[in-house]
C-alpha cells in the first residue's frame, strides 16, 4: 500500500526533448502525487504524448531527470520503465485479437510447468486474484475479438497490472469509448487508486478530466502552461490554458428559421459489412436552414445510415428523397453531383488520400467537374491551384503550402480540409459525420462555427455524432438512434438524461 | 500568398531547395541499390578468380560505348543498348502504371508475347497493304492484344477479386504456349521443320533511325548496321503520354487515389473496378505496344527467341528502380538496355560469363524490394535524414520538416 503522506510518485524535471525542426518537450517539469488521479491535457502536438513516451522509456530525452518515488532513475527502454513500476494503456490496445483474455494478459509472461508449457490453470488463477482484488470483472476463456471495446481496455488495464505497475499511464483511453463504458472506466480507476495505484490520464476532453482526476497539468506547444487543482477550476480556465486565449465553448447560435423540406428518408433499410440488418426503418424529413442531430451509441446504425445516404452503401429497402428526385440508389458521384455533400466519419481513410496534396484533396470528389477538368479528362491545373489557395485563406487551413501532403497537417487542419472542400461546393444537403472527431479545441470552434452558419445559409445538414454534447450545442432537433430504428426525435434542448435513456433503449418516444 | 505559413513559427532555413532534396532523397534508394549490386557483384567475380575490373569495363564498353579496349565501335555499342532500352520502357509503364492503382502486374511478359503476336499476325495477313495504313494496323494490333491479355485479369480481379498477380502469371503461361503452338506446327509457322513464323511484310516494319545504305559510312561503320529504329520515338512518346495520363488528367487522379486510398475514392465517387480495369487495358497497351515494336523494329518475325524473352520480367526491375515515374523508368531501362547490351562484351573481353548480368538485375530488385538501405539507415541514424527518427506522435514535427519546404513554383495570377 501507498505511503500515507502525499509523496511523489513521479517526479520530471527538465524534460527537454526536441525532434527535427521541433521542440516536442521543452524544459517540462511534471510532477504527479502517489495516489492520485492526475491528468495530463493540451491540444493534439501538445507534446503530452511525447512526455509520457519519455517516461515510458520509447523516447529518449535529450535533457532532464526523472524520479520515481524520490529516487533518481534511468529509464532506457519500456523494459526498465516496467520494472520501475510504470504500465501504459496504449490509445490503440496492444491485443491479440484471437487469443483469449487469460493469454493476452500473460503474453511474455506466461506461467509455465516443466520445459515451457502453458499453464493454464494457474494463468486463469492468477488473472482471477487480479480481477478480483481490483474488482475488474473479466473472463480469462473469453475471445478477445468477442469482447466490446471496453472490456477490451479492461483487459489491458489488467494486462498493465499483471506486469507489476504502480504507476498507469493511461492514453486517451475514453476516446473509443460509449459513455456508459466511460462511466465504468471511471470507477474502475477510482477503485484503482484506493489500492493505492497511481494514474496519469492524458486527454483532451475536459468534461471527463473534471469528473475524474484530482489535479491537471496543461500543456501547450511543448510547455507545460498551468498546473490546477480540479476542484477549483473550471473547463473554461483549462480552455483557455490549452489553447492560449479565450475559447467559446458554447456554440452561438440564433434559433434556426427552417424552411421546407427539402430531404426525405422513408423507412430505409441496410445490411451491415457482416451482412445483419444494421438500419431496420429508419425515417426522419430534413428541413431547410435546420441541424438535425443524431444522437446514439456507437454501433447502433449510425455508420451505416450515413453510407447510405452517401451512396457507398446500398440500402436494401425503403427510400431517399432530394426535393422531389428519388436518390436512393445514386453513388457517391452522382449524389455529390445533385447536391449532397457529405463529411465522413473516417477522416483519413476515406475522407482524405493521406499522400495527395492539400490541393488534390480540396478537390477530391469533385476531380471530373468543369471548373477543375477539361471535358472530364484534363484537370485544370491553375483553376485547382487557385481554388485551393482561397480555401485554405477562407478555412484557415493551417498549412506550409497547398502541395504539402494532408498527411503532414494535424487532424484539425485535415478535418477543416474536408470541411472547406464539402461547404464550398454550395450543397443544398450537407452529412456530417462525427465533423470534430479527434480535432483540437481550436478547430473544433471553428467547425461548429461554419456548420452554422452553413444552415443559416438554408442549408440541411443531417449531423451524426458520438459525442452527446455536440449533437446537443448545435442541433435544432434531435433524433436518437437505438438499435437501427429512430426511437425518438427530440427538441434541440432535450435534457441529457432523456437522451442517454432513449440512446440505450429506455424511455418513451414523444407522441 | 494564400498558402503561406503564417502560423508555423521559426522554420529552420532550408539547405537545399525542396525539390532538389525531394529528388536527392528520392533517388537515394535506386542509386543506391544500383551501386549496391555491382559491390556485391565485383566480389562475386573475384569470389570466382575473375576481375571485376575488367568485368566491369566490359560492361561499359557493351553498355555505354566507354573504355572500350579491344577495338569495338562505341556507336554500335549504344545502338545496340538503346535497342534493347526501347521495349523495356513501355513494358515498364505497363508495371508501373497498375503500380499506382495498387496492382501488381507481372502480366507485362505475357501482354508483351501477346503484343508481338497480333502484330506479326496482322504484319503477315495483311502484307500487302503500304506502310501509312499497315504500320499503324500492327501496332495498334499489338496495343489491342496486349490491352486484351491484361483486361482479362483485370476484369477478372474488379468482378470476382481474382488476384492479378496470379492471374497474371498464368496468363504469361498462355501467351509463351500459344506463341510456341502458333510457330511450331500452328498456323504461323514459315515452314515445317522451323520454329519461327513467316516475315511480316515490308509495310509493317519500324524504319531504322540511321538510313539503310550499306555505302553510307557513319562511325567507321556502314550505316545499316546500327539497328536502333523509330520506336525509340515512339518508347518516348509514351513515356510523355505515361506521365501527362497520371499526373495532369482526371484518369490519373483517380488511378492514384484508388491506389492510395479504396475507401477514400469510392467516396470521392470513383468506380474501383471500372479504374482497376482502364488501368490493366491501359498497361497491356503499352506492353503490347512494346511487343509489336520489337517485331515491327528488329525482328520482323517470331522465332524461338522469344519463348526465353524476359522483357516483361525485368519491366517489372525498371518500374520499380524507376520508382514508377516516366523519367525514372526511362533512366532504369537505359541502366537494363546497358547491362544487356554490355553483357556480351564482357564476356568476350574479360571472360566473365554474361550471366553476371543476370545476377546484377536480380541483386538490384532484390535491395530494391527488401529495401536494404531503409533499413540500413534506421539502424544508424546518423546517416541521411532518417524518417524513423520523426516520432509516429508529433504531427507537428512533421509539419515542421515539410514547412522547411519553401512555397512551390511561382503564383500563376500574373496571368
Amino acid at each position: 500500500m501507498s505511503a500515507t503522506a502525499p509523496a511523489n510518485a513521479v517526479e520530471m524535471r527538465g524534460i527537454t526533448k526536441a525532434f527535427p525542426g521541433v521542440v516536442a518537450n521543452n524544459k517540462v517539469d511534471f510532477t504527479v502525487r502517489a495516489g492520485e488521479i492526475h491528468a495530463l491535457v493540451g491540444e493534439n502536438g501538445a507534446g503530452k504524448t511525447t512526455l509520457m513516451n519519455v517516461l515510458y522509456g520509447l523516447v529518449h530525452m535529450d535533457e532532464g531527470e526523472i524520479l520515481i518515488d524520490g529516487k533518481p532513475v534511468h529509464i532506457g527502454g519500456p523494459r526498465d520503465a516496467i520494472g520501475k513500476g510504470i504500465g501504459m494503456v496504449h490509445q490503440h490496445f496492444m491485443l491479440i485479437p484471437v487469443f483469449t483474455v487469460g493469454e493476452n494478459v500473460m503474453l511474455g509472461r506466461e506461467p509455465v510447468t516443466g520445459p515451457g508449457f502453458y499453464n493454464r490453470v494457474r494463468a486463469r488463477e492468477e488473472i482471477a486474484e487480479l480481477t478480483r482484488k481490483y474488482g475488474l470483472a473479466l473472463d480469462p476463456d473469453a475471445r478477445m475479438a468477442d469482447l466490446p471495446v471496453g472490456l477490451q481496455q479492461r483487459a489491458e488495464i489488467v494486462k498493465v497490472l499483471y506486469r507489476g505497475a504502480n504507476i498507469l499511464i493511461l492514453d486517451e483511453p475514453t476516446g473509443v469509448l460509449t459513455p456508459q463504458e466511460s462511466k465504468e472506466l471511471f470507477g474502475v480507476l477510482r477503485d484503482l487508486v484506493k489500492t493505492g495505484k497511481t494514474i496519469i490520464f492524458i486527454s483532451h476532453k475536459l468534461r471527463e478530466v473534471l469528473e475524474i482526476s484530482d489535479r491537471i497539468t496543461v500543456m501547450r506547444r511543448g510547455n507545460v502552461v498551468g498546473h490546477l487543482v480540479t476542484k477549483d477550476t473550471n473547463e473554461q480556465e483549462i480552455a483557455t490554458q490549452m489553447v492560449g486565449r479565450a475559447v467559446l465553448l458554447r456554440v452561438d447560435k440564433k434559433p434556426a428559421k427552417p424552411g421546407p423540406v427539402t430531404f426525405k428518408v422513408e423507412d430505409l433499410t441496410a445490411s451491415s459489412d457482416r451482412g445483419v440488418p444494421a438500419l431496420k426503418g429508419v425515417s426522419f424529413e430534413l428541413r431547410q436552414g435546420e441541424i438535425l442531430g443524431i444522437a446514439g451509441v456507437e454501433g447502433n446504425g449510425q455508420s451505416e445510415l450515413v453510407e447510405v445516404l452517401a451512396g457507398t452503401r446500398r440500402a436494401t429497402g425503403g427510400r431517399v428523397l432530394l426535393g422531389d428526385k428519388n436518390v436512393t440508389t445514386f453513388d457517391a458521384r452522382t449524389e455529390r453531383d445533385a447536391g449532397i455533400a457529405f463529411i465522413p466519419e473516417d477522416r483519413r481513410g476515406a475522407g482524405l488520400v493521406l499522400s495527395y496534396s492539400v490541393a488534390d484533396n480540396l478537390i477530391l470528389g469533385r476531380q471530373r467537374t468543369p471548373a477543375f477538368a477539361w471535358r472530364e479528362l484534363v484537370l485544370r491545373l491553375v483553376a485547382i491551384r487557385d481554388w485551393a489557395r482561397r480555401l485554405v485563406k477562407e478555412f484557415d487551413i493551417r498549412t506550409p503550402s497547398i502541395e504539402t501532403a494532408a498527411r503532414n497537417l494535424s487532424g484539425g487542419n485535415q478535418q477543416k480540409i474536408i470541411v472547406a472542400r464539402e461547404m464550398a461546393s454550395r450543397p443544398r444537403v450537407l452529412l456530417a459525420a462525427q465533423p470534430t472527431r479527434g480535432v483540437d479545441i481550436g478547430a473544433i470552434e471553428f467547425i461548429h462555427r461554419r456548420i452554422v452558419a452553413e444552415r443559416d445559409e438554408g442549408t440541411a445538414i443531417l449531423l451524426v455524432s458520438a459525442e452527446l454534447d455536440e449533437v446537443r450545442s448545435l442541433s435544432d432537433r434531435i433524433a436518437v438512434i437505438y438499435e437501427g430504428k429512430i426511437v425518438s426525435i427530440e427538441p434541440g434542448d432535450a435534457p441529457e438524461e432523456r437522451l442517454g435513456l432513449l440512446m440505450t433503449g429506455g424511455g418513451s418516444a414523444r407522441g | 500568398m494564400a498558402a503561406s505559413p503564417a502560423t508555423v513559427p521559426e522554420r529552420p532555413r532550408p539547405r537545399l531547395p525542396a525539390t532538389a532534396r525531394r529528388v536527392a532523397s528520392g533517388m537515394a534508394v535506386p542509386v543506391g541499390s544500383v551501386v549496391l549490386a555491382f559491390v556485391i557483384g565485383a566480389l562475386i567475380v573475384l569470389a570466382t578468380g575473375g576481375d571485376p575490373l575488367a568485368a566491369y569495363q566490359g560492361l561499359l564498353c557493351g553498355g555505354l560505348g566507354a573504355f572500350c579496349t579491344q577495338g569495338e565501335n562505341p556507336a554500335l555499342q549504344v545502338s545496340s543498348t538503346i535497342v534493347f532500352t526501347i521495349p523495356l520502357i513501355m513494358a515498364g509503364m505497363a508495371v508501373a502504371l497498375p503500380f499506382r492503382a495498387g496492382l501488381f502486374n507481372i502480366g507485362a511478359e505475357g501482354q508483351f508475347l501477346a503484343g508481338a503476336i497480333a502484330c506479326t499476325t496482322i504484319g503477315i495477313h495483311l502484307g500487302t497493304l503500304p506502310a501509312p495504313i499497315l504500320l499503324p494496323l500492327v501496332l495498334l494490333g499489338g496495343m489491342a492484344a496486349g490491352a486484351l491479355w491484361a483486361g482479362i485479369a483485370g476484369v477478372l480481379k474488379a468482378t470476382v477479386g481474382a488476384h492479378e498477380v496470379v492471374t497474371t502469371i498464368m496468363l504469361n503461361y498462355v501467351a509463351q504456349w500459344l506463341l510456341r503452338y502458333l510457330i511450331i506446327g500452328g498456323p504461323l509457322q514459315l515452314a515445317s521443320g522451323t520454329s519461327k513464323s513467316s516475315p511480316i511484310g515490308a509495310g509493317a516494319r519500324l524504319a531504322t533511325l540511321l538510313p539503310n545504305d550499306n555505302n553510307l559510312v557513319i562511325f567507321g561503320l556502314p550505316s545499316s548496321v546500327y539497328r536502333v529504329h523509330s520506336g525509340l520515338l515512339i518508347a518516348l512518346l509514351a513515356a510523355a503520354v505515361f506521365a501527362f495520363l497520371l499526373w495532369r488528367t482526371t484518369l490519373g487522379y483517380e488511378i492514384r487515389a484508388v491506389g492510395q486510398s479504396q475507401k477514400a475514392a469510392r467516396y470521392a465517387g470513383v468506380s474501383v473496378r471500372r479504374t482497376i480495369i482502364v488501368t490493366m487495358l491501359i498497361a497491356g497497351a503499352f506492353s503490347g505496344l512494346a511487343g509489336a515494336i520489337q517485331i515491327a523494329g528488329i525482328d520482323h518475325n517470331l522465332t524461338d527467341k522469344y519463348f526465353s524473352d524476359t522483357t516483361g520480367f525485368d519491366a517489372i526491375a525498371v518500374a520499380l528502380l524507376g520508382l514508377g515515374s516516366a523519367v525514372g523508368i526511362v533512366l532504369a531501362s537505359i541502366l537494363f538496355g546497358a547491362l544487356h547490351s554490355g553483357s556480351g562484351v564482357m564476356q568476350a573481353d574479360a571472360g566473365i560469363s554474361s550471366s553476371l548480368v543476370l545476377v546484377l538485375q536480380a541483386l538490384i530488385l532484390f535491395s530494391i524490394a527488401a529495401n536494404f538501405l531503409g533499413a540500413i539507415r534506421l539502424r544508424l541514424p546518423g546517416l541521411g535524414r532518417a524518417p524513423a527518427a520523426r516520432p509516429p506522435d508529433s504531427p507537428a514535427a512533421a509539419l515542421m520538416t515539410e514547412a522547411a519546404a519553401p512555397p512551390p513554383e511561382g503564383s500563376p495570377s500574373a496571368t
